[in-house]
């Protein structure tokens, strides 16, 4: 999905509005430098070519030439309209050199003669581009705005097909202004990219910097017309082809119909034919943009609005007789009515079907995340179980066959010292194992539950900890039990840490739906809970299981966690 | 002395019973769960009971529920408890229905088998032996609670009394903290003292100071 087609429909309208803008100051400007250049090098050339064969003449080839550099400048300046930076050429150092040597440098420079080539060439080109943009535009403006002036005609406004004289017609020729609009603006976007890539083409010098035009040194938009793609986004592409190939269709049929003396307008009907397809083109894009709620009304309407434009066209080329087309808008309007009833009443029989994915999404959701915190617990579990009967059996084993040995080995004691430093180490890598299976599963909280394992810890915590547990009258899930010993665990530890001196309370409390763990201690306060501290961990484990976690530690002292973890489950 | 185990574990129980075996201490019977403990108890009846804690069909504390209920029924058999965990609540338990004749030990220990076997004999007669660091756990770490005696001890009273719950005699106390056994002597009767308890033999009034130590930590 492209940028365009995520901002809003007046974000659109205000960008399309300031590049059709853009384009059009572009043109227009190039209209007056095509002018000056095709004056410049008219003058230029015949002057300097008659007085060539005098000496006169060389001193004017010189002159000309810096005309011509000076006219192409104009357009390098131009270009940043578009590409935020002017086009940028240099050309061959004259300082220090000679007459003569200049005449001659002069001559091989490259880039003079690409300047040349560019005036004689947009002499021609962007004249004609200038003319086409501003005629295309002054015409939606005249159609836009004939109400405002029909009248001021003597006999109204002779336009082809029929006279407007009144008011209704003249409000009538402002519908056309819509879809030439569209056309203009793509039409003069062409133009512009062409007319740009033509100018990088010649007046850009070959050692140009790339690109490097400082962020925010010109109007906000693409920097070059090499790729098409920037400046008309994906979307817009066949759009942009659509309504370029449509009006240069019209404009070679009006240009025929001109050519054949005029008289009745019937280009009219090629119009016609040419703006139905890219209505179609232009509406459907949008309508297939709405939300997938809204989408089918959304296309009905669009086809809808093409038809009653087509039938009014078409009552109106037809020369305004009686208004048949309202049978036809009628008969859309019931439509589109009847099919927004049943929409309304489907969505209130069967709900809001996407709503009710979702619902039914999040509960699946729900579910399976609750599914695979159960099961973690209960692997976990097994892990610290398959500890408890595997690896760390097979150590006391180990020790109790070492101590065996060991006893044998009376007579020899430097081999009874090494078993029994063997020994050792299988006492220690057991109690290893064991610290180990108490951060994975503690058994006393898998044996007695959570009430008994935070008194566990209220004894085995260095500091004074007070518990009040007495109300836990069921045991929760062992997912949410595991969640509240280790938060009531990491907070002890944390106040052991940090404020030695305090003393802790630590309550538990269990109704139908929510366990409640609440943890204070009489410390200094001010607890660091910022990401990635152990008390974060402890939020996202609580925030996996839909709780909540509550941290009060003001400044002036005494720190309290609360821990709410539902488990109605 | 006449010894039954309960463990599930077929490679412990093994090595426990050849171990035993070859000090010519009895092996009168073997249980893997809780209900086989109380019934070779019942049939048997031993002198000592070695349960381990976790056993068939929950593997959670069957053995220290068993052992609980083994001991309602014969106070006068001694209760070695073996277990991977340093659980000081299963301990209190324990030692909540008796008055000694009880044993909390971890299983590695038996590797160090003169000391096992001490823990043994002294279970049997009626003492207790704990795991030092159930001990450690126990007293370096408690939570002081103004009410309790035990916070009446001084710092080396608590050393001494830790020692005592280990289940060692007042010599080897002497030998550990490098003081005459003297010395030793005049902690115990002042901790003896400070806990109250002036009355009765000697031996008994030292599981007694055991047990005060532990009901202190077991919640208040």
């Amino acid at each position: 999905m492209n940028a365009i087609s995520e901002a809003g429909f007046g974000e659109r309208f205000v960008g399309l509005a300031r590049r059709a803008g853009l384009d059009l100051a572009y043109l227009s400007i190039g209209g007056v430098t095509a002018v000056i250049a095709f004056c410049v090098w008219v003058t230029a050339l015949s002057v300097t070519l008659s007085l060539i064969v005098f000496i006169i003449g060389l001193p004017l080839y010189l002159l000309s030439v810096i005309a011509f550099r000076w006219t192409a400048e104009l357009d390098r300046r131009n270009a940043a309209l578009l590409r935020g930076r002017p086009l940028r050429a240099t050309y061959k150092d004259h300082k220090g050199e000679s007459f003569l040597a200049r005449l001659g440098s002069t001559s091989r420079d490259v880039q003079t003669w690409k300047d040349l080539g560019w005036l004689v060439v947009h002499s021609v080109l962007g004249f004609t581009f200038a003319v086409v943009a501003v005629s295309l535009v002054a015409s939606v403006v005249a159609f836009l705005t004939m109400p405002l002036w029909f009248w001021s005609i003597p006999g109204g406004v002779d336009w082809g097909l029929w006279n407007i004289d009144n008011l209704p017609l003249a409000l009538l020729a402002t519908v056309p202004a819509f879809p030439l609009a569209a056309l203009t603006y793509y039409i003069d976007r062409w133009m512009a990219m062409g007319e740009l890539w033509l100018a990088e083409r010649l007046l850009e010098g070959e050692e140009a910097p790339v690109d490097g035009a400082p962020a925010g040194s010109g109007p906000n938009i693409p920097l070059s017309s090499d790729s098409l793609r920037r400046m008309i986004p994906a979307g817009e592409l066949s759009l942009a082809v659509h309504a370029a190939i449509s009006g240069l269709i019209g404009i070679f049929v009006t240009v025929i119909w001109l050519a054949a003396g005029a008289g009745y307008y019937w280009p009219a009907w090629v119009w016609l034919a040419l703006i139905i397809p890219l209505s179609l083109h232009l509406g459907l894009r949008e309508a297939v943009r709405n939300h997938p709620d809204r989408r089918g009304l959304a296309i009905l309407a669009t086809v809808s609005l093409v038809i009653t434009g087509v039938t009014i066209a078409v009552w109106g080329l037809t020369g305004f007789g009686t208004f048949w087309p309202i049978w036809t808008i009628l008969g859309l309007i019931v439509l589109f009515v009847v099919v927004l009833l049943v929409q309304l009443a489907w969505r209130q029989l069967y709900g809001d079907e996407r709503e009710r994915e979702l619902t039914e999404r999040v509960e699946t959701l729900t579910e399976t995340r609750r599914g695979a915190l159960d099961v973690q617990a209960a692997e976990l579990r097994r892990i610290e179980r398959d500890l408890h009967d595997g690896a760390q059996a097979r150590l006391v084993a180990l020790s109790m066959q070492l101590g065996r040995a060991e006893e044998g080995l009376a007579d020899r004691p430097e081999i009874a010292a090494l078993v029994r430093q063997a020994r050792a180490e299988a006492t220690a890598a057991n109690a290893e194992l064991r610290d180990l299976a108490r951060g994975i599963a503690p058994p006393v909280l898998t044996d007695r539950g959570l009430a008994a394992a935070v008194e566990a810890l209220g004894t085995r915590a260095p500091i004074p900890v007070t518990v009040e547990a007495a109300e836990l009258s069921r045991r929760p899930a062992p997912v949410v039990e595991s969640a509240a010993y280790f938060v009531v665990a990491e907070s002890l530890t944390n106040v052991a840490k940090h404020a030695p001196g305090a003393a802790a309370a630590v309550v538990l409390r269990l109704d139908d739906e929510v366990l409640d763990v609440t943890i204070a201690d009489d410390g200094p306060g001010g607890a660091d809970v910022t990401a990635g501290s152990g008390l974060d961990g402890l939020r996202r484990r609580v925030a996996a299981l839909d709780g909540e976690m509550r941290i009060v530690s003001p400044a002036d002292g005494g720190t309290r966690i609360e821990v709410r973890l539902p488990c109605g489950w | 002395m006449r010894v039954v185990i309960a463990e599930d574990n077929l490679l412990l129980r093994e090595g426990l019973v050849a171990l035993l075996r070859e000090r010519e201490i009895e092996v009168v019977a073997q249980a893997e769960d809780g209900e086989g403990l109380l019934r070779i108890v019942g049939g048997h009846k031993p002198d000592l009971a070695i349960v381990d804690v976790r056993l068939p069909p929950t593997f959670t504390d069957e053995g220290i529920r068993a052992a609980v209920e083994a001991r309602k029924r014969h106070p006068e058999m001694g209760v070695l408890i073996l277990s991977q965990y340093v659980e000081p609540v299963y301990t209190a338990e324990l030692l909540a229905g008796g008055e000694g004749g009880v044993g909390y030990l971890l299983k590695e220990r038996v590797g160090d088998i003169p000391a096992f076997l001490d823990a043994i004999r002294r279970v049997a007669d009626g003492g207790t032996a704990l795991d030092r660091e159930v001990v450690a756990e126990l007293v370096g770490e408690r939570r002081a609670e103004a009410e309790s005696p035990i916070d009446a001890l001084s710092p080396r009273e608590r050393e001494v009394l830790s020692l005592m719950a280990e289940g060692r005699t007042n010599n080897a106390i002497a030998e550990q903290l490098v003081v005459t056994s003297g010395a030793v002597e005049k902690h115990v009767s002042s901790i003896f003292g400070k806990l109250n308890l002036s009355a009765a033999g000697d031996d008994h009034r030292r599981v007694l100071a055991v047990l005060a130590f532990l009901r202190a930590t077991d919640g208040g």
